[in-house]
Parts: structure tokens; sequence; C-alpha cells
């Protein structure tokens, strides 16, 4: 089993890697949010072309930033199969009774390419700069501490949890289990899931004791040290000037 | 010399109303080596977590440098105990091993450049320089056991307490580990209190040795605890192999004044033995040695 290790690809050097966290974080989330609500689905590809640009100038390999991409797409797909026969509209054709309209598959496409440049600016924001430094920057922006701390435990057991997945596992298949679609196969997999879940309490007790133990009391204190360089704030300006020029461009084909 | 550690009378259970200690009573010296042993299930991770204040006793019956730890502010307690929990994987909660080692040290308050001088000097104690930037799991189990005991040490506490710290560890790693610990104790003046199984290691790390089963069952040097076969089995022991072979060795006539707890302890023995015998040493098999010596492994037999 492959570990999600998001940040594998931080210590690259580009122009993407040196942007300040802090900004980095505001200027994409800036651009998702952007062109999210873009209508147009000429200009949402344009968008898509854009996020693929920031990507090939963050140097990080295609093949890993598409493997990282494919749970997101697979989520998003149902709506490019759906749409079409759901939205009503101009009938393009029909399919045993069923209209495939031109609208819906407008919409179809426009949500899945929508959804496929958002998830390209997240990771690419994300695997540019390491996970500990991101933790900080939203530290460092404000961001409420319960759910920067959430984030960063959930991102630093979840390794941990998958070793002690896959150790269940190999124990399971050295007993000589073989998944089955099957009633019996559901039940193991089942025990090993409610295992997991009562692992993960215990570990969570011993992670508190731990925490405690060097005196943590709810109040998160960490060392930040970031500066905004002159490259940072061009790189700010263009990328923000880049999200109106998309959005005046729409309005102007409306 | 100073109490390190004081506890008198203390009783814990656990919410399901099993006991878990009873009536416990320990004392220990500043700058002593103390291990506690017991089966499983004996109550030493609850006595621990007795020790650094996770669980309070109300009664002030835990007391360390002479105050009560329950009464002590969370700064001060971590300056006063550090604990290093038997599972490095959750004491290395940060992202990075820099930010784990700092995480007390910043709890405690103290300034950056403190906070950077005391991270340095606890990975340099480990030998885990340049390892600042890593993240645990890439680490392999000896690498995330002295991290996590860097991230103790951070804190600079005067009492140093380790559950289990040479469990699943090569031997390399476990010699390293060793050395540390002793380091600490002889050059700083740590005081060590530690829960080991590990009875081959014990003789290194214990000036003394009490065994926990729920209440102190014996306290004692390691060759008193050792010595007794019906305590150690009683409390689900074993003596080191070491100690054992010398113990045999006797019933084959040789003439030991005492028996060796460890390498160094047996060639000061054996070169005392064989010196007093004008450099040469005599092993005799008669018609009582085997019965002798089946008696010596059945009384440490489980």
């Amino acid at each position: 089993m492959k570990y999600p290790e998001i940040d594998k690809y931080a210590e690259l050097d580009s122009v993407i890697h040196r942007f300040d966290p802090r900004a980095k974080i505001i200027t994409f989330t800036l651009l998702i949010f952007s062109f999210v609500f873009i209508e147009n689905l000429g200009v949402a590809f344009l968008t898509l072309l854009f996020s693929f640009f920031i990507l090939l100038l963050s140097k990080i390999p295609l093949g890993f930033m598409f493997d990282r991409m494919k749970p997101g797409l697979i989520f998003v797909f149902p709506f490019l199969v759906i749409m079409p026969f759901a939205v009503e509209g101009n009938v393009l054709f029909s399919i045993y009774g069923l209209n495939i309209t031109y609208e819906g598959v407008y919409y179809g496409i426009l949500v899945f390419v929508r959804a496929a440049t958002s998830i390209m600016f997240a990771l690419t924001m994300l695997g540019t700069t390491k996970m500990d430094v991101t933790m900080k920057s939203l530290y460092s922006l404000k961001v409420p501490a319960p759910l920067v701390q959430t984030l960063m435990f959930s991102y630093r057991y979840v390794f941990v949890f998958i070793d002690e997945f896959i150790s269940m596992w190999t124990a399971m298949t050295s007993k000589g289990f073989k998944l089955k679609a099957n009633k019996h196969s559901l039940s193991v997999v089942g025990n090993i899931v409610g295992m997991l879940l009562v692992r993960s309490c215990e570990r969570a007790e011993r992670v508190h004791h731990s925490m405690s133990s060097k005196g943590y009391t709810g109040e998160s204190r960490t060392i930040v040290k970031f500066k905004m360089q002159m490259t940072d704030y061009c790189l700010v300006a263009f990328l923000v000037g880049i999200a109106l020029i998309f959005k005046m461009y729409e309005m102007s084909l409306l | 010399m100073k109490k390190a550690i004081s506890i008198t009378s203390l009783n814990y259970s656990y919410p399901d109303g099993t006991k878990a200690l009873d009536d416990v009573n320990i004392e220990v010296e500043q700058g002593e080596k103390i291990v506690i042993m017991g089966p499983n299930g004996a109550g030493k991770t609850t006595l621990f977590l007795h020790l650094n204040g996770i669980i309070r006793s109300d009664d002030g019956n835990v007391k360390i440098f002479g105050s009560s730890i329950g009464d002590m502010k969370v700064e001060d307690r971590i300056k006063e105990v550090g604990v290093v929990f038997a599972e490095p994987d959750d004491q290395l909660f940060m992202s990075t091993v820099y930010d784990d080692v700092a995480f007390g040290p910043l709890n405690m308050g103290l300034s950056e450049e403190e906070v950077g001088r005391r991270v340095k000097k606890a990975l340099a104690t480990v030998g885990l320089e340049g390892f600042e930037e890593r993240v645990p799991h890439h680490m392999s189990f000896g690498q995330k056991k002295k991290a996590a005991l860097a991230a103790v040490l951070s804190m600079e506490p005067r009492v140093l307490i380790l559950d289990e710290p040479t469990a699943n560890l090569d031997p390399k790693s476990k010699a390293d580990l060793i050395r540390v610990i002793n380091d600490l104790n002889r050059n700083e003046g740590v005081t060590t209190v530690i829960a080991m199984h590990d009875v081959n290691a014990l003789a290194d790390l214990a000036d003394r040795v009490y065994v926990l089963n729920r209440t102190i069952v014996a306290e004692g040097t390691p060759r008193d605890i050792f010595s007794d076969p019906v305590l150690v089995k009683e409390n689900n022991l074993d003596a080191p192999d070491l100690f054992k072979f010398f113990k045999i060795m006797r019933c084959f006539g040789a003439d030991c004044s005492q028996t060796p707890m460890s390498i160094d302890e047996s060639v000061t023995v054996m070169t005392k033995m064989i010196e007093s015998l004008e450099g040469e040493l005599y092993l005799t098999v008669d018609e009582n040695t085997h019965s002798l010596v089946n008696e010596i492994i059945a009384s440490y037999r489980h």
C-alpha cells in the first residue's frame, strides 16, 4: 500500500516552491474560489490550462501529481455521467428512452473541469510545501488551533494507521484469509476496521499522555520564521491579476 | 543527599474498580539509578503516570524533590520529571523531529534561542544531529526511540523516567541507548527510573531494583533480587544468564566470592578467582554436582 505522501517533492526548487507559504495558501485559495464559480466552459478550460501551467512551473513529476488527483477525480466523475441525463434542456439524443441534453453535457463537463482545476491547484499548493511548514503557515494565518492540530495529527498518524492495517492484513493473509465477495469476508473486514478504531482510540489516549507530560494544555506554541520577499509580492500580484483577468474575460463573454 | 522521589502509601484503582496500585512506597535519592521490574500488568506505567502528574493523587503522596507533584505548575512539573514512554510513535506526534524536540521547551515558555539551543543539545546527546527536518515515519524504530528520548531531554528534567527503553531494539541501538542514559546519570546527575524486563541489560542501568506487582514486593540491589529464585519466579521474572551461569559454576567447584551481574564484573571475579589459585582454575564433578546444577536450573525455571 502506498503512503499518501503529498509533500514528497516539497524539497525541489522552483518559483512555486520558493513562494512564501502563507502567501501561497492565500493566493491559491483565492484562485480556487475564483475559478470554481466560472460559468463559461471555454474559460473553465483556460483555467484548467493555467493550473496545469502552474503545475509545470512547480516541477513536480506529472505522474505523481495525476496519481494523487485520481481519488478526487473519481469522486466527481459521477457528475459527468449523471448530469447529461438529469439536467433538462435541448435533447441531443436518446438512449433507451433516456434523454441526453446539451445543457446536461455542458454542466457535467463544467463541474468536472472546475473540480480538476481546484484539485490541481490544491495539490500543487500542498505538494510544493512541506507539511509541517503548511501547518505553521496556517497557525500564523490565525486558522483556529484545534483545526490545524486535527489536520496535523491526521497527517502524522495516517502513516501509523496504514502500517497497523498492513500488519493486521498480513497476519490475516498468513492465516489463509482471502478476500472474496461474500458475507464472511465482509464480516472479517468489518472486524479489522473495528479493531483499527479501537487501537486508534487507545493510541489517542497514549499520545495525549505524552503531550501532557510535555506541558501541553491545549494551547499550541510553535516557532514561525517567515518573511515576505519582493518576489513573493510580485507573484501574489501576478496570480491575483490572472484571477481578475479570467473573471473579467468571462464577464465580457456574458 | 536529597530525596529525588518520595512516594508514600500510593493507591490507585482504574475506573472499573480494578486495583492498579496498592500501598506503593518508593524512595529514590538524587542521582540514583533505579529499575522497576514486575510482571505485565503490574502497574508500572500507571506508577509512571503518577510520577509526572498526569494522574494526580490528591493526598500529596508523590513528592519530587520535596514538592507534591500534584501542586506544581505544569512548567515546573515538566522541568523536574520527564517520562519517555514505551512506544515512540505515541511520543513523536509533530511533523518533524525538530518540532517534536522543541515541543516541551516551547510549552515551558522559553525563548526561541533557548529552545534552539536545547533542541541542538538534546539531538547531539542521542546522536541524531542532522535529523531536525526528518519526519518520524521515515525513521527506523531505533531512531524513533532516540528521538523520543531527545524530546524529553530537551526539557532538561532532573528525574528521567523510561518505560521499556531497550524493548525491540537491535543490540547496537540498545547499547547506544544504555550509554546515553548512563552518561546523563554520571555527567549531569540525572536521576533515572527505568521499567524493564531485559534482565541481561539491567545491571548496567540499576543501582537498586524495586519489584512491583501492584504493590512493592521487594527492594534491593540487583544481586539481592536475583539471588532469591522464589521472588523471581513468583513475579514472572528471570535472572540474568551470566548470573545463573556463575551460580552453576559454583556447583562445579568454582570459588567465586560473589556472583557477577555483568560481563565486566565477571572478568573481575574470574581474575580474582584464578589469581587466588595461583594462576589456575580448578573445576570438579562429583556425585552431587549434577543434582546441584539441576536444582539451580529448576529454581529459576518457569
